[in-house]
Formats: structure tokens, sequence, C-alpha cells
């Protein structure tokens, strides 16, 4: 198991699970409202099998384990034996987070035991199952093995007439259409011959039929086989021949069997007894003493009439007959596959153009193209020093290319944010089940594309968002009754690009916000003061502060006044923003603005000493001069006055430790960020730049300030300011030195 | 699979290149036998066989028993590694030359 | 000449590990990953055994193996079925349809071998 190529298919076993239990859920979701959809039971039904049949080639017991009884009950299900209802779909739910849960334990560590929390509620999950299994006999033994052909019982051998040989004899006589089924006579005689050793073998070609009569695709041959092998017992021989175990009569004679069962075995065999006889001595299976035995008994038999009637005579092709009776199948089963592929055709094409790649691979990718745009950079710069026309004309042509490249890797890395959005079909459903409302989940813009590692990010702020809609944005029933709404609630999601960044939409058609209530709260907790004048969008804005909540009932879900402000954090750490639409009785909007991607930004490059540093385009109001009369009066405060108002800033100098003497004519670059605005301290504006962010590595995270690195054209390192922390410190300062006066 | 066929002076040499399987064993069975019949002695060289099952080996067990009903002298020469393997398998490669197998 | 053998199951960590397994004994594998996908794949070239799962999506095993049957360049050819135990019904469906060999999931790769070894030798 831990061969490379073994471990790659058993993170292929995961990655698929994952898919499966996605489409599960989707599946059981779909059911609810449609509880005949026989499509999504046999979606539901492969996903579970699936799941069990790779996992135990892996040896997940514990997943095959518990996944069986669950394919047993869909099984029952598809069969129409289990009614669907809700009760079931909600056990089934379980048992598919269940199965996702032991699925990423042994994902974090193949290796490891569920722990007990995930093995009580196996334990739990499998007793609610059990109500839904078949109530007879276990699937295992519904059917019957086929009879096994063997007809002689092995006894233990008996000092006095058994045969010395200790090999086994194996007589094969195989059915015409065993050669038709594909199935080769010499293949297990092969596999035979691997597992032990074929001491003697005889082909009997006795049934072969005059030329004109043989069918060249029939088989007419019979094989008399002395066998030996250690340690194996006869249904270990029997298990090599199962697969003809309908097209091939089958007799084995343990070593040291009795006389009188080879007297059986000649008089079952339908070739003439004598010669038979001289075979099985020929095989080394009987000595010709043994044989004379074998016919004085059998002589004997004849006398008192025991003999059984050889009636055997055409049993083999008989055989062949009852197979193809069995061989007749439904047509219109046929028919109804027929139809269903139509339908799922269309998925398929799309599926066969994807490929499945490792993210690490395509993030490697994406740094080296990163390199080759910052060496590109330079590169154009060497050619502009030089007077070699041919090479600048070379190098534009290079740097296009290179553009190109950088787009279309970043747009490898694009994802639909279609599969985020339906994870919370479930989740809607769910917490509309724990809230006793009526809500539906309506999903706009599925195939909006965006990075994948804004994709990752994005599930947890929604997920509030979503829950914070049902909880406190939809009204229960009576209420939207008495407002003339439907008394189905809906909360939406949807997503859109707008102006080289990503919008998704939260929202719902609830009772909206509460405007007077809002402010009222904000004032109590010193957010806002009495005579402010704020616009409805500053006032929506304000739940968003942290320790913010206006719920009346702290709810199961939300209402702890954590939460929304958590929400704002989490999209500003992608450079995103987030703002509310809402109208009383109607509803509420949140929009979050998210940038396409996070691996490159639009920057503004300034100079500290010998130092570079870059900040995001977006988040830079203005710069100004700092003067030198107020370069004098800010030398021990950490703020100027800015057209009437407060801006506090910090000294990037001084925040880096950087060496050397400022420069007389020190900028202040003016940064907003959540609402807040500082100033930051340079010595020098270098303009727009494109920098693609190299993360820091983990030497650096405590480095506070700063979110990542980018390489210039020159080659020379700058760092990525982190806007939000240096307001922060800034303000932080601010009130600091503004106490001390 | 293909069977080329040389004739001369009732003497019939027939090459057989390719499978020796049931997808070919109806084929084969229509070739082999009719030249049978049209000469005295025959000679089948295996050399070519790639790969041989049942069905063919059944064949080939057809083929000489009829030349021996026919008292008419078969040979099988020049088998081909697969061929033998199968011959092995069943003990018989020394005497499936150019007498009749015991089994026969 | 090594033998070929097609594997077609939906479940690609599936087909992955039965051909790993099916490689290092000396088989040359091709892969399907559904009836109509492993019917696309199969052009006239020599093919010894073909292992189907009977669930997937597209076209199911069943239907898939009664195609292959048609084709006059496989109708000989051998099939191994996998099926569950829970499936015994499918196993008959499966051996009316001319895939007249199981395994049953879930499987290690050696009983797979076993199996395979028992049909077609590598």
């Amino acid at each position: 198991m831990r061969d490379t190529g073994l471990d790659q298919a058993l993170q292929t076993f995961f990655m698929e699970s994952r898919e499966l239990l996605i489409a599960m859920e989707e599946s059981l979701l779909a059911l609810e409202s449609a509880p005949d959809d026989t499509e999504a039971i046999s979606a539901i039904f492969r996903a579970a099998h699936t799941i069990k049949g790779s996992g135990g080639m892996f040896g997940l017991d514990g997943i095959v384990a518990f996944t069986h009884v669950v394919e047993n009950v869909l099984d029952r299900v598809r069969n129409g034996e289990v009614p669907v209802n809700g009760e079931l779909i909600a056990l089934l739910l379980c048992c598919r987070d269940h199965i996702g849960t032991l699925v990423e334990q042994l994902a974090a560590d193949p290796d490891a035991k569920p722990d007990m929390e995930t093995e009580a509620n196996g334990v739990m999950l499998l007793n609610q199952l059990k109500a839904h299994s078949s109530t007879g006999q276990p699937p295992v033994a519904a059917v019957a093995p086929a009879p096994a052909k063997t007809q002689i019982v092995t006894q233990p051998p008996l000092d006095d007439g058994t045969v010395a040989s200790d090999n086994w004899h194996i007589s094969l006589r195989f059915a015409r259409d065993v050669l038709r089924n594909g199935m080769d006579p010499l293949a297990f005689i092969r596999y035979l011959g691997n597992m032990g050793k074929i001491v003697h073998i005889a082909v009997l070609p006795d049934a072969l039929p005059f030329a004109p009569d043989m069918d060249a695709e029939s088989c007419y041959l019979g094989f008399e086989i002395d066998f030996h092998c250690d340690g194996i017992d006869k249904a270990a021989i029997e298990m090599v021949f199962e697969f003809v175990r309908e097209d091939c009569s089958l007799r084995i004679l343990p070593p040291h069997s009795r006389i009188e069962e080879y007297v059986e075995l000649i008089n079952d065999l339908p070739e003439d007894k004598i010669r038979l006889g001289e075979l099985l001595i020929n095989c080394g299976s009987l000595t010709k003493k043994e044989l004379d035995e074998a016919l004085r008994l059998q002589a004997l038999r004849v006398e008192s009439g025991q003999e059984a009637a050889p009636a055997e005579t055409d049993a083999v092709s008989q055989l062949g007959d009852i197979l193809v009776e069995q061989g007749m199948v439904q047509p219109e089963l046929v028919d109804a596959a027929l139809g269903k592929q139509k339908v799922a055709k269309e998925n398929k094409v799309q599926e066969s153009k994807l490929i499945r790649i490792q993210a690490d691979k395509l993030d490697q990718l994406i740094n080296l193209v990163g390199e080759i745009v910052i060496t590109g950079a330079a590169v154009s710069l060497l050619a502009q020093r030089s007077s070699d026309s041919a090479l600048q004309e070379a190098t534009s042509t290079l740097s296009r290319l290179v553009e190109e490249i950088r787009d279309g890797a970043l747009q490898l890395r694009m994802v639909q944010i279609g599969e985020t959005f339906n994870r919370f079909n479930r989740v809607v459903r769910d917490v509309s089940k724990e809230l006793n409302k009526d809500i539906t989940l309506v999903i706009g813009g599925a195939e909006t594309e965006l990075d994948k590692s804004v994709v990752e990010k994005i599930g947890d702020p929604l997920m509030h968002l979503v829950r914070n809609s049902m909880d406190h944005g939809i009204e229960q029933t009576e209420l939207r009754l008495q407002r003339g709404k439907p008394a189905k609630g809906t909360v939406h999601l949807n997503a859109y690009h707008e102006s080289g960044s990503i919008v998704v939409e939260v929202g719902d058609d609830g009772g909206g916000l509460n405007r007077a209530r809002i402010f009222a709260k904000a004032l109590e907790k010193g957010l806002v003061t009495a005579n402010q004048t704020l616009s409805d969008q500053e006032v929506y804005g304000l739940i968003f502060e942290a320790g913010f909540s206006t719920a009346e009932a702290v709810t199961n879900l939300s209402g702890r006044g954590v939460g929304m402000d958590v929400v704002r954090r989490n999209i500003e750490a992608l450079r995103g923003t987030v703002e509310i639409d809402s109208r009383e009785g109607v509803g509420t909007t949140v929009k979050i603005r998210l940038p396409l991607t996070l691996a490159i930004i639009d920057g503004f490059l300034m100079g500290v000493g010998s130092a570079s540093y870059v900040v995001p385009l977006d988040m830079v109001m203005e710069c100004v001069e700092l003067s030198e009369a107020e370069r004098y009066a800010t030398r021990d405060s950490h703020y100027i006055n800015l057209r009437g108002t407060v801006l506090p800033f910090i000294r990037l100098r001084d925040h880096f430790r950087e060496q050397g003497k400022a420069s007389r004519y020190e900028k202040i670059v003016v940064v907003q960020y959540g609402g807040q605005q500082a100033g930051l301290v340079v010595d020098e504006l270098m303009g727009e730049f494109q920098a693609v962010i190299k993360p820091m590595g983990k030497f650096f995270s405590n480095l506070k300030g700063v979110s990542g690195s980018t390489i210039l054209a020159s080659g020379e390192v700058a760092l990525v300011l982190e806007v939000s922390e240096l307001i922060q410190r800034a303000v932080s300062l601010e009130s600091h030195s503004i106490s001390k006066v | 699979m293909t069977i080329n066929i040389e004739a001369s002076n009732g003497v019939c040499h027939a090459q057989v290149t390719g499978e020796m399987t049931i997808y070919h064993a109806a084929e084969m069975k229509g070739e082999l036998l009719p030249h049978l019949d049209g000469c005295n002695e025959m000679e089948i060289n295996l050399s070519g066989v790639s790969e041989i099952d049942t069905a063919g080996f059944q064949l080939l067990l057809l083929v000489k028993r009829e030349a021996n009903r026919a008292n008419k002298l078969l040979r099988f020469v020049a088998h081909s590694p697969a061929t033998l393997e199968v011959l092995e398998l069943l003990g018989i490669a020394s005497n499936f030359g150019d007498t009749v197998p015991h089994v026969l | 000449m090594a033998k070929t053998v097609m594997v077609v199951d939906d479940s690609a960590s599936l087909r992955q590990v039965v051909s790993i397994a099916l490689r290092g004994a000396g088989y040359d594998v091709i892969e399907g990953c559904d009836g109509v996908d492993a019917l696309s794949k199969l052009t006239g070239q020599k093919v010894h055994l073909v292992i189907s799962d009977v669930n997937m999506p597209n076209m199911d095993g069943i239907t898939f193996v009664k195609k292959l049957k048609q084709m006059a360049a496989y109708k000989f050819t051998p099939v191994i079925m996998l099926t569950t135990e829970s499936q015994e019904s499918k196993k008959q469906e499966g051996q009316a349809a001319g895939a007249k060999a199981w395994v049953v999931k879930p499987f290690l790769p050696t009983q797979m071998l076993a199996a395979v070894s028992k049909l077609v030798m590598a």
C-alpha cells in the first residue's frame, strides 16, 4: 500500500469519494421533492456502491462495512421494497455525512482508526438502518449457491480400500458452449498448473464428432488430470473452475480416496470404462492392482443390481440448453437503459473534456509564470538600454506572449462557483427544518468563474450570511402571510462579473433591516453618536461591526453577536468588500465584491531608503507631500491634519527599521480600508506596478504588516503591505500620541 | 489468421500464421479439411502461430484424426512458442509431431 | 506478447489500482470509464479479457456486455463482471448477457489478479 502508484490511486479514491458524496447529497435532496425519481435513486445507489467497491480494494474495511449496509438499504429502495420518505432521506443524509467523515479521517491519516465519536455515530446509524434492511435472510444468502457438480463427498481415508496415490484426481468434461462463452479450458488448466503440479494430464477427444458435424466453436474435449498440491482443500480446486461451473462437469477425488470412489467416477463418466481405467493408470491415479480391485467391486455391484443407470448421456449438452434459456433478457429493460443514456450523454461530453490535475502542480506553474513575467520584464529593460532594435522587437513580442501565458495560466485556476453554491442546498434544507420555516434556495450565476483560492475561502462567510438570512431575515410563516408574501421564503445566491471583480450576492425576501433599531443598537454600543447623520448604507454597514447583534432572541444559529464582523474580516482578507442593500418588509441583499484572483494585483510601488513596497492600487486614495513644517510638527506625533480631518499615519521607515536618513521630500500615501483611512509615509512614489504576489515563507509569518512579496523588474524584492494591519497600527499610534498630549 | 497452401505431387504444405483461436476456428476448419481431402500427405507448419486456445488445439486434433481415418500422413512441424506451450501443458509435446497422440 | 485487458469502471481509483496490479503482472491495460467510453475505445484491436462494472453512468455494464458480444471482434472475449453480493440478480443478468465470470466487490487487487489469470494467463 505504500507503493507510490497505489498512494496516488488512494488520493484518487478520496477525491472521487468526495465528488460521489456531493452527488449523493444532491440526489437525496432532489428525492425530497420527487420521491419517485428513479434517476436520483440510482445515482445515490451508485455513489454508495462505488465507494464501497473502491474502498474495499484499498482494504478500507471500516468504510466498506458501513457502506455495505447503506448499499443494501438503497438496493431495497431501488427495488421498491423500502418506501422513500422524509425520515429515510434524513437517515441517508446522516449516513452520507458519516461516510464523508470516515473518508476525511482516512484522507488525513490512512492508518487512523475512527475516533470514538465517529464510531458511536456509525453504530447508531447502523442500528437505524437495520429497520430498513432486508427482514428475512441476509442478502448474501438470498440466492442459494449453484449446486456444485462434485458428486463425491470426502471421507476419512481408511487404512484399507484406499488408493496409494497422494495426488488429487480431477475429471473435467466441458459443455459445448464453453468456448463461445469466452471461457478457454486451457486457461483454467494453466492456472491449475500454476497453483500446483500437474503430474499427468490426459486429453479425451472421444466426444469429437466426424468432421462434417463438428462445430469448430463448440468444445468436445474432456480432461483427466492427476494433480499434486500440498495444503489445499477440494474447495480450492473447485474455485479454479468457478467461472465454468455451469459449463463443465467437474469431479474431484482427494488423495488416498477409496477405490469405491474411483469406481463411481468411472461409472459416472461417459467414456468406455475399460479405457477410462487404463487412463487412470496412465495418469498415475490408480495402480493396476487398484484398478483390478475397482473393476471387481463394480462387477459385484452389477450383480447385486446396484449400478445406477448411466443417465449422463447428454447431461453436458443439456447444461448448455439451460444456459441459453437463462440467457433470455427482457427487451424493455434494454430500451429503458437506452432512453436514460440520451439524457446523460450531454453531461458526458463535457466531462470527457475535463482533466484532473493536482492543485499544487497548478500553483507551481503559476509561480513559474510569475517568475517568467518578472524575468521577461528584466529582459525588456536590458533590451531597451541596448540599441539593438531587432532585440527590442523580439523582447516586445516575448512580453506579449508572456502576458498571454500569464492570463492563460491564471485562467486554469478559475473554477465555477456553482459547486460551492450547491452545497447550500443541504444547509438550507437542514436549517429550515431546524427553524421550522419553509425556505427554498434559488441559485443564479452558478457558472461564474473565480480563482480557486478565492472559492476555497468564500465558503465560511457565505455560510454565515445564508444562516443569518434564514434566521433573522425570513419571517415566520404567519407573519409572511400577514404581510401578503408567499408562505415559502426564498434565499438566493447569485454571482456575476462586474468590472474586473466578481460579485457574490446573498439575498432573502424576508423582513429587511430595521434602520431605527440598528441605529439605536449602535448608539447603545457606542459605535455612533446621536447627532451623527448616516446614509442607509452606512447604518446597515454597522451590523458588520464587532459585537453588534440586534436579534432579540439568541438562537441556535446566529444572534450571538459574533459572525457578521467575522464575515467582513474574512472578506477583507480576500481583498474584497461587502455592502448591504435592504428594504424593510421586502428583503435584504448582501453584496460581496471580490478580486478575480489573489495571485496578481495592480499595485502601487513606493520607495523607502533602498527598499521598495507595494500596496494594492485600489486602496490608495491619494498622495500628498509632507511639507517641511509638517515634518517638524509631526516628529513625535502620528497624525496630520488633512483638509480638516485627522489622518493617522505610520512611517514605513520606522516600522520596518529602515536604515539611513529620510528623504527631504517625504510623501504620504493615503490608503483606505474597511472605512478607515491612514497615511503611509514614504520617500519616493514609484507609480503603478503589476505585482505577482508570492506568499511569505513561514519564517516571516510574524512580520507585521506584510502579506507577501513580489519581485521587481530589476530583480529586487519588494514587500507587499497588508494595509489593514498598518491602518490599525497607525490608528493605535495616533490614539497613543493623542493621549500623551 | 491466414493459411498459405502449397500443393505439389499430392503433398500439401500448409502454413498457418496468426491466431489459432475460436475467432478463426470455423474458418480454419473450412480451409484445412478440404485440402486434406485433396492430398495424400499433409504437412502443417505452425511456426507462425502467435496464439492458440482450446478451439485451435481441438481443430488440430480433428485434422489429425481425420488424416488417420483416411490413412493419410499428417505432420505438424515447426511449432511456434505458443503452440509448444499448449502441447507442453497437456503433456503431449513429444508425440504431437508426426505420431498420433496417445489419447486418440 | 502481452495479453490485453480492458477495465471498465466509473471509479477512477478502482481503474487505477486494477491497472497497476495487471500491469505489474505483465498485462497490457486499456481503461474505459463507462460503457460508451469503452465501446469507443474498442476499434477491433485484440482484447483478451474485459473487466466491467455493472453500475455505471451513460451505459451500464449489462448493456455494454450485450453490445460487446454483438461485435465480431469481441463476441468470444471473456468478460469479468464486477458485482456485489447484494446484486445476485445483476450477476445473473450479466451472465445471461455473456459475462460468465465475476468478481464480487469489494475485492483486493490480488483477488482480481487471480480471477484474471484463471481466464487469461499473462
